[in-house]
C-alpha cells in the first residue's frame, strides 16, 4: 500500500482521470456558446452561482435575463433581493419575463439580505434568486447553498471581482466584463466541470 | 386642494344596451304624452334617426328598428355599479344621476400619475362598454360642469379652470331660473361675462344661490359630496338589445358583468367564491345556476373561461333577454389574480410573503406593473406580486433604472463619464406629462463610456442639462 492510497480513497479528491462528474441538466442560458462551457448545459439548479463584475452597469443581469424568463414561464417566482437600482421593469417585460410571477425584497443590511435570500431559496416556490450583497462568508454561502438544495433554485450573487481572492462552495463562478456590444465571459471555477473562456458574446 | 374627476356619461341608456350590437336602435322617453327619440346609435343614426324624433317617424325611416324605453331605475342602478367599480381607483367617489366624481388627488400616485390613471379608467370602461366624457379639474364642480358639456380634458389649477369655463353658454348649466331670466336679460350669454362682473353687483342681480354656486364652482367654498358607500355584495343585469338564442352570445354581456365585478372585488380587497348567473326569458321561468370556485377570485376573465364552460353543458329552454349576475360569498383576499393558479404554490407562496413581511416590514416586499406612460419614471409602478401587467410595448430600455436621474459632468458641451460619452446612438425624444406636475421634454440617449460600459442619459430639453438615469445591463 503506497502513500498515496489513503488519498486516493478520500471522497474530496478529484482525479483527473476520471473526468468531469455528470451534473445535473443545467438551465439553458439562452446562449448556446456558454451553455457548452458550462458543465450542465446551462446554470447549475439547486446551486449557488457567482457573477463577479466590477461595475454594476457590466453586472451581467441581462445575460441571465432568458433563463429568469423560462422559469417565470414556468409558474415558478424570480425573486429580486435588495437589488441596487430599480431593475427596470419595461426592460425586464421586453425580455420575455412575465412580471406578474416577480417579487422584490427590499432588505435594508447584509444580515437582512442573506436571511431574506435563504427564506426565498428554501421555499421552494422561487425557481431563481438574484441578491447583490457584500462578498458573504463561507459559513453563509454554504448555507444558502443548502437552501438552494432544498428548494431546487438558481441562486446567484452578484459580487465584486476581488471576490474571486476567496475560496467558495458555489457551484459556478463566472467573471463577467462588459465590452461595447455585449460581454467577455470566463469560467472561473465550476463544479463538475473544468475552468473556461474567455468567450465573447453579443448582448 | 383636491383633484376630481368628473366622468359623464351621456350615452348610458344606449350603452347598457350594448349599443344595439350594429343593429339600428334607440332609447325613447316620453316627453309631454308623446313618445321620442332621446338617443341613437350609430347605425340609427346613419338612416336619418335622430334625437328629438318622434318614435312614429323614426320607424318611418329605418325599417327593423330596434326601440327601448328609456328606464331611469336601470340608469341608477348601473351608475351605482359603477362607482362600485371606480372605488378601486379611489374611495372618495360620489354619484350623480349621469355621471361619477372621483377624487383622484390623493390616488394619482399610487397609479403612476394623473395621465396614467386616466388611461387606466378609460381602458376600464371601454371593456366594461361605457363611453364617458372624462375632466379633471380642482373643482368637483367645475370638473362636472366640463364633463357634462362635452369637454374632455383637464385644468391644471383654479385659473385654468376659470378659463375654460369661461367659455360655456349660460343656458345648460345648473343655475335656477330667476338667475337665469336675470342674467339674460342683463344680456350675457356665456358664464366668463358673469364671472367677470363685480361681485355684489352679480348676487343683487341673480341672488345669492348663484354666487354660492360660482363659489363651489372656482373653489372659493367647499363642496362636500355625500361619499358613495359600496354594498357588501354585487348584483349585475343587462338588458339584451336583442334576445340571444346561443349561448355563445352571451359571454359578450357577461364579460361586461364579470369585469365590473372584477373591479368591486379590487375596491373592496375581496375574493368571491361563488358567482350566481340568471338567465331571464320571456313568458317562462329563468335559467338559473351557480358556479363554485376552488378558491376565491376576482379575474374577469378566469371567471369568464368558467361560464364558457358551463354554458357549453346548457341547453337554453328559450331566447335570453336579460343576463345578470350576484356574488354573494366574498371573503378577504389580498392576492390578486392567484387564484387561478396551482393552489399548492399559491399558498406556500404566500407562507413566504408573510414570512418575508413579519421580518422585513409589511411593504417589503412587491411586485411591478407596467405603466402606459411615455414618461421612464412612471412606465411602471410598485403593486402587489402577482399582478398581472397590461401587454404594452417599449423601446429599447435599460436594464437598470436610476431612482432619481444623476446629473452629468460636461466638458467641452458633451457629457463625460471617465471620458467624452459617445451619443452615435438613435435619439429618442420623450415629452409627456403635460398637465400633472411631473411634465418632462427630454432627448435620450444610449452612450458608451471609453470602458465601454452602455448608459442611458438625456439632455433635459428645457435646461439643456445632461442627465443618466440608467444603465445597461
Amino acid at each position: 500500500m503506497s502513500a498515496l492510497d489513503p488519498l486516493l480513497q478520500r471522497p474530496d479528491l478529484w482525479r483527473g482521470d476520471r473526468g468531469p462528474v455528470t451534473a445535473r441538466p443545467g438551465v439553458q442560458t439562452g446562449q448556446p456558446a456558454l451553455d457548452r462551457l458550462l458543465a450542465g448545459g446551462g446554470w447549475p439548479r439547486g446551486a449557488v452561482t457567482e457573477v463577479l463584475a466590477d461595475r454594476l452597469a457590466t453586472g451581467g443581469l441581462g445575460l441571465l435575463l432568458p433563463a429568469l424568463a423560462a422559469m417565470a414561464a414556468d409558474g415558478r417566482w424570480v425573486t429580486f433581493v435588495a437589488p441596487p437600482f430599480v431593475p427596470y421593469p419595461p426592460a425586464l417585460a421586453t425580455a420575455g419575463l412575465d412580471l406578474g410571477r416577480l417579487l422584490s425584497v427590499r432588505a435594508p443590511s447584509q444580515g437582512a439580505k442573506l436571511w431574506a435570500l435563504e427564506q426565498v431559496l428554501r421555499s421552494g416556490v422561487c425557481g431563481a434568486a438574484l441578491a447583490w450583497p457584500e462578498v458573504p462568508g463561507a459559513v453563509a454561502l454554504r448555507r444558502l447553498q443548502l437552501a438552494a438544495e432544498a428548494g431546487d433554485a438558481l441562486a446567484v450573487l452578484f459580487l465584486p471581482s476581488v471576490a474571486a481572492a476567496q475560496p467558495s462552495p458555489a457551484a459556478l463562478r463566472l467573471g463577467v466584463e462588459a465590452v461595447a456590444d455585449g460581454w467577455t465571459l470566463a469560467v472561473l471555477k465550476q463544479r463538475g466541470g473544468w475552468p473556461a473562456g474567455p468567450l465573447r458574446l453579443r448582448a | 386642494m383636491g383633484q376630481w374627476l368628473a366622468l359623464h356619461l351621456p350615452w348610458l341608456p344606449l350603452d347598457l344596451l350594448g349599443d344595439g350590437v350594429g343593429a339600428p336602435l334607440v332609447v325613447t322617453e316620453r316627453v309631454g304624452g308623446r313618445t321620442v327619440v332621446r338617443l341613437a346609435n350609430a347605425a340609427a343614426r346613419r338612416q336619418g334617426v335622430v334625437p328629438g324624433l318622434g318614435l312614429g317617424g323614426a320607424r318611418a325611416l329605418c325599417a327593423g328598428l330596434g326601440v327601448r324605453e328609456r328606464d331611469p331605475a336601470r340608469e341608477r342602478e348601473a351608475v351605482g355599479r359603477l362607482a362600485g367599480w371606480a372605488w378601486q381607483f379611489t374611495s372618495q367617489v360620489s354619484l350623480e344621476a349621469d355621471a361619477l366624481l372621483l377624487e383622484v388627488g390623493r390616488s394619482r400616485r399610487l397609479f403612476g400619475g394623473t395621465e396614467a390613471l386616466l388611461r387606466r379608467i378609460r381602458e376600464g370602461l371601454d371593456a366594461l362598454g361605457f363611453r364617458c366624457v372624462a375632466f379633471v379639474a380642482p373643482t368637483a364642480e367645475g370638473a362636472l360642469v366640463l364633463a357634462r358639456h362635452g369637454v374632455a380634458g383637464g385644468a391644471w389649477d383654479i385659473d385654468d379652470l376659470r378659463r375654460q369655463l369661461a367659455a360655456l353658454p349660460l343656458a345648460g348649466l345648473p343655475i335656477d331660473e330667476r338667475a337665469r331670466r336675470a342674467l339674460h336679460d342683463a344680456g350675457l350669454r356665456r358664464l366668463g361675462q358673469v364671472l367677470a362682473l363685480p361681485r355684489p353687483e352679480l348676487g343683487r342681480r341673480a341672488g345669492t344661490t348663484l354666487l354660492d354656486w360660482i363659489d363651489r364652482l372656482l373653489g372659493a367654498a367647499p363642496d362636500p359630496r355625500p361619499p358613495f358607500e359600496p354594498p357588501a355584495s354585487y348584483r349585475g343585469r343587462l338588458e339584451l338589445a336583442a334576445e340571444v338564442g346561443t349561448t355563445e352570445a352571451l359571454l359578450f354581456p357577461a364579460r361586461r358583468l364579470l369585469h365590473e365585478l372584477a373591479g368591486f372585488l379590487a375596491g373592496r380587497q375581496l375574493g368571491a367564491a361563488r358567482l350566481d348567473w340568471r338567465l331571464a326569458h320571456a313568458g317562462r321561468p329563468p335559467t338559473c345556476f351557480g358556479i363554485g370556485l376552488a378558491g376565491p377570485g376576482r379575474d374577469a376573465e378566469g371567471f369568464l373561461a368558467l361560464l364558457r364552460e358551463r354554458l357549453q353543458r346548457l341547453a337554453l329552454p328559450a331566447p335570453v333577454r336579460e343576463i345578470a349576475l350576484a356574488a354573494e360569498d366574498l371573503v378577504p383576499f389580498a392576492g390578486r389574480p392567484l387564484a387561478l393558479l396551482d393552489g399548492r404554490v399559491v399558498d406556500r407562496c404566500s407562507g413566504l410573503l408573510e414570512r418575508l413581511r413579519a421580518r422585513l416590514g409589511e411593504d417589503a416586499v412587491s411586485g411591478y406593473r407596467l405603466v402606459a406612460d411615455h414618461r421612464p419614471e412612471r412606465s411602471y409602478a410598485i403593486c402587489a406580486p402577482g399582478e398581472a401587467s397590461a401587454g404594452l410595448r417599449f423601446p429599447a430600455r435599460p436594464l437598470w433604472l436610476l431612482p432619481e436621474a444623476e446629473p452629468m459632468a460636461v466638458r467641452d458641451g458633451r457629457p463625460w463619464r471617465g471620458g467624452p460619452l459617445d451619443l452615435a446612438g438613435e435619439r429618442e425624444r420623450i415629452a409627456s406629462g403635460w398637465w400633472d406636475d411631473g411634465g418632462v421634454a427630454r432627448d435620450y440617449f444610449v452612450a458608451v463610456t471609453p470602458a465601454g460600459e452602455r448608459l442611458w442619459v438625456y439632455r433635459d430639453l428645457a435646461t439643456g442639462r445632461w442627465f443618466l438615469h440608467g444603465l445597461f445591463g
